[in-house]
Formats: C-alpha cells, structure tokens, sequence
C-alpha cells in the first residue's frame, strides 16, 4: 500500500489546524511558508523538521514538479479536507463540458465495440460511464451547494463591502457558472443529447445481450435520467435563488453609478457647469402677472369714473416768433465766447447780473452753472464775505467766484 | 369632472411641488382617479405624473429655470446615496427602512462630502436643517421631532434619476465605442 491509512489519519487527527491553514492557502507553497506554518501551529512533542517531513512523506504536500521546491496540498487530501469542512468548489462549464466530452467518447467506443461485440470493450466502456455519470453528479452537488452558500452570504453579509462591488461578484457567479451551465444541461443541451445517446446504447447493449450485469445495467439507465433531471433541477434553482439578489444588486449597483458620476461631475467643474442634467425638477407654478384685487378695483374706477374731454388742440402752422426756450438756449451758447474775450473775472455772478440785468434768476443760475463746469474755464472761490445780487425778479446771497481760462 | 375629491388641495400642494405619496389624504383619491384628474390639470396645461412606485407630482414646467434649491437637493440626495452605496446593503433598504439622526448624517463629518456641499453653498448643520425643511415641504421626508427624519416614497425620484443618469452613461459610451463585429 502506497501510504498507510493508520498513519495518514493518526497524523491528520493531531494536526488539524496545521492542514486546514495549507487547505486555505492558495496555489503553491514554499517550504520556508510551510515550517513558518507548522512553527505557528506547533504540534505536541514534535519538532518543526518532523512535521515537514511527515507532510512530505503522507504525500499530503506533493512537489509542483519533480524536484521543485514549491508544493501542492494533494488534490485528494484537499476533496478530503473540503468534504469534511463542509465546503464546495462550484464545478467550471468547462468541466462539466469535459464530462460530456469524455460522455460522448465512450459512447463511441461502446458503439464501436457493439458492432464488433467485444463484450470486454463494452464492460469497459461501462464502468467508465458510470464514474463520469457519479463524477457529473457529484460536481453537480457541489456546484449547487457552493452557490447557494454564496447566495446565503449575500444575504447574510452586513460587511461593507460596497453594493457595486457585491453586484460584480454576483455577476461573476451569474455568467461564470449558472447561465453557462444552465446552457449545457437544458433539455436540449449537449448534456441532454450525450445522455440519450448513452441510454440508446445501453439498451442496445442488453438488448444484443453483451452485458448480462442486469441491475448494473438498470442502475445506470436509472442514473442516466436522475442525472439529466437533477443537472436541470440543480441550476434552474441556482438561478431562482440568484436572479433576485442579481436583479436587487443590480439596480442597487446602478443608482450607486449614478450617483457618483453626479457626485464626481460636480467636484470636477463645479455647480456652474454641473448642468441640469442631473437637478431633479420641481414644479414651482408661482402665479406671475396675476392683477391683485386692488388692481382691479382702480382699473374699474377709472373706467367708471372716466369722463371724456376734447384732445389737446395742436397748432400746425409755423410759430412767428422764435420759442422762449430757444432764445434762452442760444443766449446760453454765446456766454462761453462772450466771456472768454474778458477772462479773468473777478466776480462772475456779479458780472452776470450787471451784464444781462433783464434775465431772471432761473437763468442767472444755468449761465453761472455752464461756465463754471465749461471745459475752457477754471472757476475758484475766494474767501470773501457774501454779497447780495438782485436779479431780474429776485435777488441771490453768494460768495464772488473768480472764472480765468484754463 | 366638477366632482373631484379634494381638487383645490391637491392642486394647491402639487402646484407649489409637493410630491403626494401615501401618507396624504388626497393619495388615495389620486390613484382612483388618476385619469380624470389628469384630463383636468392638462386641460390648465398641467401634467400630472403617476410615478411606477405610485405618488404623483406635477410635471415641471420649465426645467432651464433653476432655483437655488435644486442643485442642493440634488447634491445632500445623491450623497446619501453614495454613502448608502457604500453601506453594502441595497440602496433603497438603507434609505427606506430606516430613519436618520440628522446628527449622525455623513454630509458635514466626511471631508469629501463637506466639501462637495460647500459648492452648493451648504456649509453647517444650520444649512442642512433649512435643506430638510425644503425636502420635506415637497414631500420627500417626513421629519420625527427635531433631530430626526426619515426618507418618504417620492424620494424614489432620486433613485430614478441616477438610473437615468447610469443609462445615459452607458448609451454614449456604447455610442463611442460600438462592438466589433467578428
């Protein structure tokens, strides 16, 4: 015998933890990794080195490739360690596919071996349809088993992981196991199709009598269908367990999506260029140019009150006499020319008054404003008592202000 | 038509934008009706929307007119629901069954967040108080004594808006980049 039992499970028994941390490590491991892990978890009266040792030799690290430094727990004592952890690994499309691959080679070589009736060939070819169909089986089993636990995770898991995260991972199960699956053992999938043939020739095998195991031969037609049904029932359900949590990670991922790019838009240029893309409308209906009661009230008295009258008269025929306003304008104009001949003057409102002692005080005041502000002039005040000047219909209390040009 | 329960209310609070879900009175008469009332307000050039999560509200009129509330609704909104997002749990679950400690709100105590609320010029708890009062007056939440609210079904037009805004992503960028064709 290659390892003896008593001494594998009498070492397993006292270093459980020790292979349960090799199981959850993942790919190869160095034997300086290992003697850290056995120092870690140190086993009773027995030193580092004998543990390495044993690991080695129990074959439960094996070397990647001969003479490598680098080692693999060995892949049955990891099945092992999973089947008593309680733990699956969903099986990959593409095994599952390689079992129909491997399915539908020996049923050509069962057919073959029925025509030439080899009855040594078709117990063959019998033997390995049963593993492949306990293999499909099982790898169905564990497949379910690892989804619905990821499903259950899901649910459970208050982590804050957040909800686009957990809809990437979901996705990954949805399209990485169940719907490629489902595809290859729907009713009329590969699955489906290698199995029929199977059962053809199976049927055919004891209807030529070639194989006489009778009840092996029922049990397998048996399987055959348990197979086929249960492959169908496992992944439809895998689905209905995970179509919710997919749909609610879904929708939950994309308003997170949303949210953000609204969030990032406006961090990047800011509100004035955020746009009203992403505001959410409101209705404001806010009554504009609505008359209020008063309002109305003074419309309708003056309509009420409205008494008509005759239009102003208008005269269209051209005036004799030049306006007022004109003449004043014009005499307004002079005064810059007229005083710039006599600059400087000691006492401009004075001269004002005694130089057009016809004008009133209306016009006094423009001509005194005009010069003082004119461009050409520069008025200052002098510190003098004021003086009183009588205009035409009035009189004016100023100070005297000197007017010189510029 | 002249017999339409509550119309003066219902016009009254939709008008100024309130959101009728179900914990108003006139909710119920809504949803009976809905067409009715809905032929009533087009006939005044008002659209009535019956939101798919049931609650109506009037249609905006001029969406290029912007209110200086808007953009802050908009900013505290798609705030929560990034920090919902990274709650791990579904989005709407977190906002909707539960209430919130305006306290405890995660809008002024995450730097990143403080700052993207000071481009709408929300700076301080004061600012997020008259921000809730505006929520709850178009009936988004519903405030528990002072300190404490809890988000209302019309909130779902938040959630529908990052949907689109998620769609309109994926659009252009299926636009920019079409598939290859093998």
């Amino acid at each position: 015998m290659k390892i003896n039992p008593q001494s594998f499970f009498n070492f397993c028994a006292s270093h459980t933890y020790l292979l349960r941390k090799l199981a959850e490590h993942d790919g190869e491991i160095s034997e300086f990794e290992t003697i850290r892990l056995v120092r870690s978890n140190p086993a009773i009266e027995e030193l580092p080195e004998t543990t390495w040792r044993r690991l080695r030799e129990l074959q439960i690290l094996v070397p990647t490739e001969p003479g490598s430094e680098f080692y693999l727990m060995a892949e049955p004592v990891a099945r092992l360690l999973a089947y008593l952890a309680n733990e699956a690994n969903a099986a990959t499309p593409e095994m599952i596919r390689g079992y129909v691959s491997s399915l539908e080679i020996t049923t050509k070589r069962l057919d073959r071996s029925l025509d030439d009736q080899d009855t040594q060939q078709v117990a063959l070819a019998f033997d390995e349809i049963s593993q492949t169909l306990r293999r499909i089986y099982a790898d169905l089993n564990e497949t379910q088993h690892a989804i619905l636990t990821e499903v259950a995770r899901y649910k459970t898991e208050r982590s804050r992981v957040s909800v686009r995260q957990k809809y990437q991972r979901i996705v990954h199960w949805m399209e990485r196991y169940v719907e490629p699956m489902i595809e290859i053992v729907r009713a009329d999938g590969p699955l489906r199709a290698a199995f029929e043939e199977t059962e053809r020739l199976l049927h055919r095998a004891r209807e030529e009598a070639l194989f006489n195991d009778h009840p092996a031969l029922a049990r397998n037609l048996r399987f055959l269908r348990l197979v086929g049904v249960h492959a169908l029932r496992v992944f439809t359900q895998c689905r209905k367990e995970i179509q919710p949590l997919y749909e609610s990670l879904r929708r939950s991922s994309f308003i997170a999506e949303g949210a953000a790019r609204a969030l990032e838009k406006l961090q990047a240029e800011g509100l004035a260029k955020w746009g009203s893309q992403y505001l959410i409308g409101i209705a404001m209906e806010r009554y504009q140019n609505v008359p209020s009661d008063a309002a109305i009230t003074l419309a309708l008295r003056r309509i009420i009150e409205y008494s008509p009258e005759a239009p102003p008269f208008l005269e269209f025929t051209t005036e004799k006499e030049n306006p007022l306003a004109l003449l004043r304008l014009r005499w307004l104009d002079s005064l810059p020319d007229a005083v710039r001949s006599i600059v400087p003057l000691a006492d401009l409102l004075g001269w004002l008054v005694n130089t057009y002692p016809e004008r009133d005080t209306s016009e006094i005041v423009a001509a005194f404003g005009l010069l003082v502000f004119h461009r050409d002039f520069q008025a200052t005040f002098i510190d003098e008592s004021q003086h009183t000047y009588a205009t035409h219909d009035g009189e004016i209390t100023a100070s005297p202000l000197i007017l010189a040009s510029t | 038509m002249s017999e339409l329960p509550h119309l003066a209310s219902i016009f009254d609070r939709l008008r100024r934008g309130y959101h009728l879900g179900p914990d108003d009175e006139q909710f119920s008469a809504l949803c009976e009706r809905y067409d009715d009332y809905a032929r009533y307000f087009d006939a005044l050039g008002l659209k009535l929307v019956r939101h798919p999560r049931e609650f109506f509200y009037f249609e905006p009129d001029n969406p290029e007119t912007v209110p200086d509330t808007l953009p802050r609704i908009a900013a505290f909104s798609y705030i929560i629901v990034d920090h919902a997002a990274n709650q791990g749990r579904p989005i709407e679950e977190f906002i909707f069954d539960q209430s919130f400690l305006i306290t405890a709100l995660p809008h002024l105590s995450m730097d990143r967040y403080a700052a993207l609320l000071r481009d709408v010029e929300v700076f301080d708890m004061g600012h997020i108080n008259t921000l809730l009062n505006q929520m709850e007056r178009i009936g988004w939440i519903r405030r528990i004594g002072e300190d404490e609210f809890r988000f209302l079904r019309p909130f779902h037009r938040v959630l529908s808006k990052c949907l689109e805004i998620t769609q309109s992503a994926q659009t252009a960028q299926a636009t920019a980049n079409p598939p290859v064709e093998t």
